[in-house]
């Protein structure tokens, strides 16, 4: 049968799938056109990742068909679905850190021999450069991925997925911690390879990016599907609706949070000259009640300066006081009796304990104030549930119960358990690094609300976002990192997106020139 | 991994238990079998072996006579239940196993020092082997599988530098060689009540304490252990000296049953005691090192040693039998556990 007689590339008729005390799939019906770009947009734990990893031959269905150019086709296993064209860049899918580029982008089709043998290295990097001019991309294929920025190892993972003469391509989460102008780069690649004819189905949760790339978006909730639309009949407010269903919670996304006005506070943290491997010199205060964003490009260095401020790595020089207070700070262990917090970028492995409970996550921390005897160090199970419950109930963590493991919990309740963490101990500085870093709209509008309760407490918040409307919609005053230095303070009007990415440029155009 | 929307719950307060409520799906009944399953095969492999040599096997006198022989094995095994919780690794645990009887022996058959005292001075020699290994892995970043490998040859040299290789039964006092083996309660000798203490010692620490919940924190994310202020290199040091001292322990008992301390004695308990500890951990808290656990994985080894003994069958057959049956019991034990 010839690939143009069915109207689409693929399309799934009642797909379900159930897993223990879930339906992530319920029959879910989608439909694909050749040559275009589908959004798939949805909450976490809407279904899209089980949809996915069906689609990629990783899970079977329970029921339903999956038709691929008008025939049903048989995605038993990932080979399967390579075999029909179907590619997939996952969201955290990382390549070989210590390979080259070429070899990345080559893994799994075969190396070209010499003599039968022998990798033929010149023919698998030539391969390579194909693969990349492709995309438009300069990356040179000798190159360690691992030395390469986040949207580049980005980029060389979509040429590994197109490397197998893809017919559709999905992209979950591309564009997740990338900066504005990455961003358009991966754009420019999804349009001319939809132009060339591939099939593309683009997860996001930025619903500018859906509306700016894709011709049609489909809308998942709770494992079904809720909604499809050319997107030029869909307007953003209608989109979120469908997202986030009857509840009438829209975030009213645009309205900016803080009204930019100085906070009065007393000065909380004083950073002077910090230094260390990423970070040159970096100097900064904080007031109660102020919430002070922490902007720039990726690889700015903004995490590391987090990291040493709250005692993760070593600094080489610089000072910290608390209170006004000069406080040694060498350890995560000296930052946190000193009142400063921090909930790191990557949650799964640094924000909880994947194997605990949420109980156990919450009390970590302050275990030792659970105890029985406080000469015997057993704590009380009651008392540590009564904690956690406290903090389930106060903020809307959403689990079955203080004894669920964690990392069955969507993104946005783990961060929430790792907020939950820091106030069972008491802290006054609160680094919050990307806190909202893929997590659906209706989660992100729940962290918010967190944040300005923080504030209200009279704590002070230290905000990294590579969403800049974010970082102006929440904080008072944002200093603006480049190339490990901070190189600007905006503040007030002057705090607007516009200024940041101008401020980000600037430093990075004078440091080149 | 999968994203598993969590329905909401009516009344989260109002739920007493503090187990979530079980899912009634198909992997339920897999999650309650794997648990009890490493149990049941050891009841299974009894009974067949009871079956095959009912006048033998099934005796009080065998019954003693395998706790007797399994009760070393548990005091090294708890240890290594410890690090292996950590994710960490300790392959030093033979070599200490040694020195530390023949740092005992010595002392008390060659400088006259009482037996009693010999021993806490062995289990001195323990700590400080313990706190070498930490040094090394926890504060200067080796890689626990290489370290300790090296660091067993070193306390092997250090044990051969204590006894000059030889076998040392002279001068022992008869307190150390009835010490081990002498009858407390039901006829039982006294390592089998000592290995049965030290468990329940281990099974209070790891799942009771602060310390033991910071053990597991490290285990299961060592970042985020380190991020929420656990002190993680020194609860991983305690994990070795732990391990250590117990090695010391087993190796004491060892040298008081024989009332001799011989070349080496650690090293046939290595590889049984990681089988037994990994058994474990298809036990109870499935996919997780616990003490519980690791005590029935050394009876199931023990079991298995002794039926297959009874069967009088070439040690060709045993050896192979045993791996057979170990690595079923291990593949049917985790039916279920990979969801």
């Amino acid at each position: 049968m010839s690939s143009t007689d069915a109207p689409f590339l693929l399309e799934t008729r009642g797909l379900r799938r159930t897993y223990p005390s879930v339906v992530a799939l319920d029959d879910v019906d989608i439909a694909l056109p050749r040559g275009t770009c589908i959004g798939l947009v949805g909450k976490n734990g809407a279904g899209k990742s089980t949809l996915i990893k069906v689609l990629a031959g990783a899970v079977s269905p329970d029921a339903g068909q999956i038709v691929v150019d008008g025939a049903p086709a048989d995605i038993s296993s990932p080979r399967a679905a390579q075999e029909l064209g179907l590619t997939f860049v996952h969201q955290h899918m990382v390549g070989v850190p210590d390979l080259s580029v070429a070899e990345n982008i080559e893994m799994g089709q075969g190396f070209p021999r010499r003599g039968g043998t022998f990798v033929n290295w010149r023919g698998l990097r030539e391969r390579a450069l194909e693969a990349l001019a492709r995309l438009n991309s300069e990356i040179d294929p000798r190159a360690q991925l691992s030395s390469l920025s986040v949207a580049d190892q980005r980029m060389v993972m979509i040429a590994h997925a197109l490397a197998k003469d893809a017919r559709l391509l999905v992209l979950d989460e591309p564009t997740a911690s990338l900066t504005e102008s990455e961003i358009a780069v991966l754009h420019g690649v999804v349009r001319n390879l939809v132009a060339a004819g591939v099939t593309v189905l683009y997860v996001s949760h930025r619903l500018e990016e859906i509306f700016s790339i894709c011709q049609s978006v489909v809308v998942m909730r709770d494992g079904r599907v809720v909604g499809g639309a050319k997107t030029a009949e869909l307007d953003r407010e209608g989109l979120v609706s469908l997202i986030t269903g009857p509840l009438p919670d829209d975030p009213d996304a645009d309205r900016p949070i803080r009204t930019g006005h100085p906070a009065a506070g007393e000065e909380l943290l004083r950073v002077e000259g910090l230094a260390g491997d990423a970070v040159a010199g970096a100097s900064l205060t904080l007031r109660r009640g102020e919430v002070l964003g922490l902007a720039g490009l990726v690889g700015a260095g903004r995490t590391e300066l987090c990291r040493l401020i709250f005692g993760a790595d070593k600094a080489r020089a610089g000072t910290i006081a608390v209170h006004g207070e000069q406080r040694q700070i060498r350890s995560p262990r000296q930052a946190i009796a000193a009142g400063i917090v921090l909930m790191p970028e990557e949650r799964h492995t640094q924000g909880v304990v994947g194997g605990f409970s949420v109980r156990e996550n919450i009390t970590l921390p302050s275990l030792s104030r659970f105890r029985r005897n406080r000469a015997v160090g057993v704590s009380s199970r009651r008392r540590e549930r009564d904690a956690a419950r406290r903090h389930i109930d106060a903020l809307a963590i959403k689990t079955p119960s203080a004894e669920t493991t964690t990392t069955n919990l969507s993104g946005g309740n783990q961060q929430k358990v790792v907020l939950a963490k820091w106030l069972e101990r008491d802290a006054d500085v609160f680094i919050l690094d990307e806190p909202t870093h893929g997590i659906d709209v209706q989660g992100k509008a729940e962290i918010y609300t967190l944040i300005e309760g923080l504030v209200a407490r009279g704590c002070g918040v230290i905000l990294v976002s590579s969403e800049f409307s974010e970082i102006v919609r929440l904080c008072d005053r944002a200093l603006v990192m480049s190339e490990g230095r901070l190189v600007g303070e905006l503040a007030g009007d002057e705090l607007t997106e516009h200024h940041i990415v101008d401020a980000c440029f600037a430093a990075r155009e004078r440091q080149v020139a | 991994m999968a994203q598993v929307a969590v329905p909401p719950v009516a009344d989260p307060v109002g739920d007493a238990s503090p187990i979530p409520p079980s899912p009634r799906s198909r992997l339920a009944l897999p999650a309650a079998f794997s648990q009890w399953a490493l149990l049941g095969a050891l009841l299974v492999t009894i009974a067949i072996f009871g079956a095959l040599r009912p006048d033998s096997f099934l005796t009080l006198e065998n019954l003693k006579s395998t706790l007797n022989t399994a009760a070393p094995l548990l005091v090294v095994a708890l240890g290594l239940t410890v690090v292996l919780v950590m994710q960490d690794f300790d392959l030093s645990v033979a070599g200490m196993m040694g020195l530390g009887g023949a740092v005992a022996v010595v002392l008390m058959g060659q400088h006259g020092v009482p037996w009693q005292l010999a021993i806490v001075l062995a289990l001195c020699v323990g700590v400080l082997g313990g706190l070498l290994n930490a040094f090394l892995i926890a504060y200067l970043g080796g890689s626990a599988f290489i370290i300790t490998l090296a660091m067993s040859t070193v306390f092997v040299g250090l044990e051969f530098a204590v006894t000059g290789q030889k076998t040392i039964f002279d001068g022992i006092p008869d307190g150390f060689a009835n010490f081990a083996q002498s009858r407390w309660v039901l006829d039982l000798p006294a390592q089998v009540f000592i290995a049965a203490g030290l468990a329940v010692v281990v099974w209070a620490l790891l799942s009771q304490t602060e310390i033991g919940r910071y053990m597991h924190a490290i285990g299961s994310g060592p970042e985020a252990a380190r991020l929420s202020g656990v002190r993680t290199r020194e609860i991983r040091a305690l994990g070795f000296v732990i391990a250590a001292v117990l090695a010391v322990a087993a190796g004491v008992l060892i040298d008081s049953s024989a009332a001799a301390s011989s070349p080496q004695i650690g090293t046939p308990y290595l590889l049984p005691a990681f089988a037994a500890v990994f058994l474990g951990s298809a036990a109870f808290k499935v996919g997780q090192f616990n003490a519980p656990g690791t005590v029935v994985g050394v009876l199931f080894l023990g079991v298995i040693q002794n039926g297959l003994t009874m069967l009088s069958l070439s040690t060709a057959v045993i050896n192979i039998v045993q791996g057979v049956i170990l690595a079923t019991a291990i593949l049917v034990s985790r039916i279920g556990v990979r969801a």
